[in-house]
């Protein structure tokens, strides 16, 4: 399989991704959106990294993935937080942004 | 070489599909346990591009490490609330509609560049490449990331601290 | 040159400027009064024989600058002095009258409080160095922030009763009206320095004799300088501010608005009498406004009854006189006038404050009689009026002749006409005061024993402090006339043997009405006054040049201040006003597309990235 053929599946998982993002109401499912967007570009970097025979985007996988789980755990608690001063984990509740 | 365009197709059939049921699915416990499969699906990939440690580290971090921790919030979460947690879209084929437009684009876009089909060789094995570099050329981000896990640990423990 | 003579000019320019800032820095001296008002004496008998012994000295100008705007072409403007025969002259008048009324003002401020008589002799000191560095001015620059120094200090001086509301009313009016006319000189000389590159005299006239001026729009330049001396001097119609003037104490009176400052304007144009010459319809101008001036003048100080309104209509006329002068092409007969004027009009000015000091009142009809109580006053200001009506042997006498013979010798035989009815009327206005103040029937005997002026019982003969200027000043005005007379001065023009006898035939004949009129009483002043009919009362409102102002400025400048006022209002502000209010709609309405929700942003960003994309690709 050619390197078309990765790509084109993290294409296709990050556009996944970035719909329940866009559309899921629950702030813990928009967390698993973007855990998904971020497992494709590490396919990206994975698939880049093997074919070029360089190790670079191997190393930088290692790194996104820390990144993300810290990502995760941060976000998680920031949900926990929302809880218990909004009683809601419902993105559209909460508006403070709103102009 | 069959078994490799077997391996790849059925690998990609099980991780879109994971994946589009993790966004679609109406259960919000279910959607974190397909996305535990969309994980293991990533590292099976991974696994096909000669990268066992990162196929190891997204199981053990990501399948485990990750998925535990949001089981663990959606408990702790309904618990507070004291029902169970709804999990459903809004505006579903806008946002689609956008996600397909995004994917026609870098689709199209990839159609057009020429891109090696062939892998070059690796100079050893990845594992130890990736060890050797994480200790020679990244050894300063690798050090800046243990500081950042230390700090996103430390965060995290302080808002998710019980109440005063 | 003989550049011995500077520090002569210094030493008469500088010492009045450090008694002033003495006065100015020193506040417990200046709070003194009496100290304070003797060191400014000092300071002025210092530059009074300063003066004189460069006059006396001199037989060359003596020029010396110094640089002051720095230029790459050397500089731009300097300062210095310049003393020639003109401005040495004029120094020695405005040192002898400025310190004359400085001794005088000692007793007729003698009831002032001891702070406010120390910030008046700050003021005469101030007024002194503006007045003699415009007189040795060497440049027009210098000229003009003199020049203005002076109108300030005239400013301050009328207004020294600033608690006066009418006092205040009339320093502010003598300000603005004077500046009306320097806004004119101020345009003039930079338009000059435009045309010549210069603001020296001597370069100038040395270009005008070159003839490296052009002609061509010098008539605007001459006309902008020309109503600058206009509004100093008094011309028609920005002479209203001079009898308002008045209101200052009557020293003030007789230094700046008789003697010095007054005569700025003549001083200017006989300056750059040169450079005037090359525009001859301007000195027509000057001419006719001059003798217009003179004539109208005369006319209203025929209708005073404040005894120093008629002398305030007096001095404008004169100036009209020395203008008309000017205009004819003579500035030297002009200047001459100018000197006499200076010394009589200062005289007849202490005078009527030695009588206004006497009797408390400014009103002649409320006279009469003093001439038996005041003796001395009497004769003096009788000299006075007798030097003012060009009675020959006194000061007045030649100069008004050689302004006569100047004009009738140009062939203006308008302005002569006007100027001769003028002498006529001056006579005639001048001994009117004479008879009405000095003679006839007193008013407090007339009324029985007097209540409400009991001041005129008291009336005396001034202390020696005043008594004495006057006297000096007296002689001063017989001895200019008798020396005129042995020694007539050359003239440079040829005037009709008639014109002696015409101007005294014209003097007495004046003399003789107001006699009639007045003393006599053969002809009723009321008959008189009826014979004249509108014209009087026309004089008794001034010929309603004030009303005219006010008119002109409730009719154009209040209606074009309310219509620029309305336009900005509502055009400008308005134009402003529905941008902002755009602005702000258009905020409000964008506001709309912030929901607060991550979700819509996200959604943004993918919109915007897709975009983005597309864009690269080439498909947008």
């Amino acid at each position: 399989m050619g390197l078309h053929a990765y790509l084109a599946l993290a294409a296709v998982v990050f556009a996944i991704g970035l719909f329940g993002v866009i559309t899921r109401r629950n702030m813990v499912g928009i967390l698993l959106g973007i855990e998904l967007m971020l497992n494709a570009v590490n396919i990206n970097l994975v698939a880049f990294s093997r074919f070029n025979g360089e190790v670079t985007g191997m190393v930088l996988t290692v790194f996104a993935i820390c990144i993300t789980v810290a990502e995760v755990a941060l976000g998680l608690a920031i949900v926990i937080l929302l809880f218990r001063t909004r009683r809601t984990a419902m993105a559209d509740h909460v508006d403070w942004l709103k102009g | 070489m069959t078994l490799e365009v077997f391996g790849f197709w059925a690998l990609a059939v099980v991780l879109v599909g994971s994946a589009l049921a993790v966004v679609l699915t109406k259960n919000l416990f279910h959607s974190v346990l397909w996305l535990a499969l969309a994980l293991t699906g990533t590292a099976g990939i991974f696994l096909m591009l000669d990268a066992e440690f990162l196929a190891g580290v997204q199981i053990l971090l990501y399948a485990g490490g990750v998925v535990t921790v949001v089981v663990f919030a959606i408990v702790v979460t309904e618990r507070l609330v004291g029902t169970k947690l709804s999990h459903t879209s809004r505006r579903a084929w806008l946002g689609g509609g956008v996600a397909a437009m995004f994917l026609a684009v870098m689709l199209s876009q990839l159609a057009r560049v020429p891109l090696s089909p062939l892998k070059i060789p690796m100079e050893s094995d990845p594992t130890r490449l990736i060890g050797s570099a994480v200790l020679t050329r990244f050894l300063l981000p690798f050090e800046l990331l243990a500081v950042v896990l230390l700090v996103s640990l430390l965060a995290a423990s302080y808002f998710a601290r019980p109440e005063e | 040159m003989d550049q011995a003579l500077v520090p002569f000019a210094l030493i008469t320019l500088l010492t009045p400027a450090a008694v002033f800032v003495v006065l100015a820095l020193v506040g417990p001296l200046r709070r003194s009064g009496r100290p304070a008002a003797l060191l400014s004496i000092a300071g002025a008998v210092t530059a009074f024989g300063s003066a004189v012994l460069l006059w006396s000295r001199l037989d060359a100008p003596v020029q010396r600058v110094w640089a002051w705007l720095p230029e790459a072409q050397g500089a731009l403007a300097s300062v210095g002095i310049l003393a020639d025969e003109q401005s040495s002259i004029m120094l020695q008048l405005v040192t002898l009258v400025s310190l004359l009324v400085q001794v005088y003002s000692l007793g007729y401020l003698s009831d002032e409080p001891a702070a406010a008589l120390g910030r008046y002799y700050a003021y005469q000191s101030l007024f002194a160095f503006s007045m003699l560095g415009l007189v040795l001015a060497p440049n027009l620059v210098q000229l003009f922030i003199c020049w203005e120094l002076v109108g300030l200090c005239s400013y301050l001086l009328i207004g020294f009763w600033y608690k006066k509301p009418s006092a205040a009313r009339a320093a502010m009016k003598a300000f603005w009206t004077t500046k009306a006319g320097d806004v004119g000189l101020l345009i003039g000389i930079v338009l000059l320095w435009r045309q010549t590159g210069t603001f020296d005299f001597g370069e100038m006239r040395a270009m005008v004799e070159g003839g490296m001026v052009g002609v061509q729009g010098l008539s605007v330049i001459t006309f902008c300088i020309y109503l600058g001396a206009a509004g100093k001097s008094a011309q028609f119609p920005l002479h209203i501010w001079l009898p308002d003037a008045m209101e200052g104490p009557t020293p003030v009176s007789a230094l700046i608005h008789a003697a010095t400052m007054v005569t700025a304007g003549v001083y200017l144009l006989t300056r750059m009498a040169f450079l005037f010459a090359l525009t001859p319809d301007i000195l027509h101008l000057v001419a006719w406004v001059g003798a217009g001036t003179a004539l109208m003048a005369a006319i209203l100080a025929c209708a005073q009854n404040d005894i120093k309104r008629v002398l305030a209509y007096s001095t404008v006329s004169q100036l009209g006189y020395m203008m008309a002068a000017i205009g004819a092409g003579f500035a030297s007969a002009g200047f001459l006038h100018l000197l006499t004027h200076g010394v009589f009009k200062a005289l007849l000015f202490l005078g009527a404050g030695a009588v206004i000091h006497a009797v408390g009142t400014n009103d002649i009809t409320r006279m009469g009689g003093l001439g038996r109580r005041m003796p001395q006053t009497m004769i003096i200001f009788l000299v006075g009026t007798l030097s003012l009506a060009g009675v020959p042997l006194f000061a007045g006498f030649l100069s008004k002749e050689e302004v006569l013979g100047a004009v009738w010798a140009s062939g203006l035989t308008g302005p002569f006409v006007m100027l001769l009815l003028g002498a006529f009327l001056t006579a005639f206005y001048m001994f009117r005061v004479v008879f009405l103040t000095f003679f006839g029937t007193s008013v407090e005997n007339a009324a029985g024993s007097a209540h409400e002026h009991g001041e005129h019982r008291g009336a005396h003969d001034p202390p020696i402090a005043m008594s004495g200027p006057l006297w000096i000043l007296a002689l001063a005005a017989m001895a200019i006339g008798i020396y005129f007379t042995i020694h007539h001065p050359e003239v440079e023009f040829v005037a009709p043997g008639w014109l002696a006898f015409t101007a005294t035939g014209v003097a007495t004949a004046g003399i003789v009405l107001a006699w009639a009129t007045y003393q006599r009483e053969l002809i009723n002043a009321e008959s008189l006054a009826r014979a004249t009919g509108p014209l009087r009362r026309a004089a008794a409102h001034g010929f309603w040049i004030d009303e005219a102002f006010l008119g002109i400025y409730r009719g154009v400048l209040m209606v074009l201040a309310t219509t620029v006022g309305w336009i900005d209002r509502y055009l400008v502000d308005g134009v402003l006003n529905v941008v902002s209010a755009w602005t702000v709609a258009g905020g409000d309405g964008l506001r709309k597309i912030q929901t607060g929700h991550v979700q819509d942003y996200v959604l943004a960003v993918a919109v915007g990235v897709t975009v983005v994309l597309l864009w690269l690709q080439g498909a947008l």
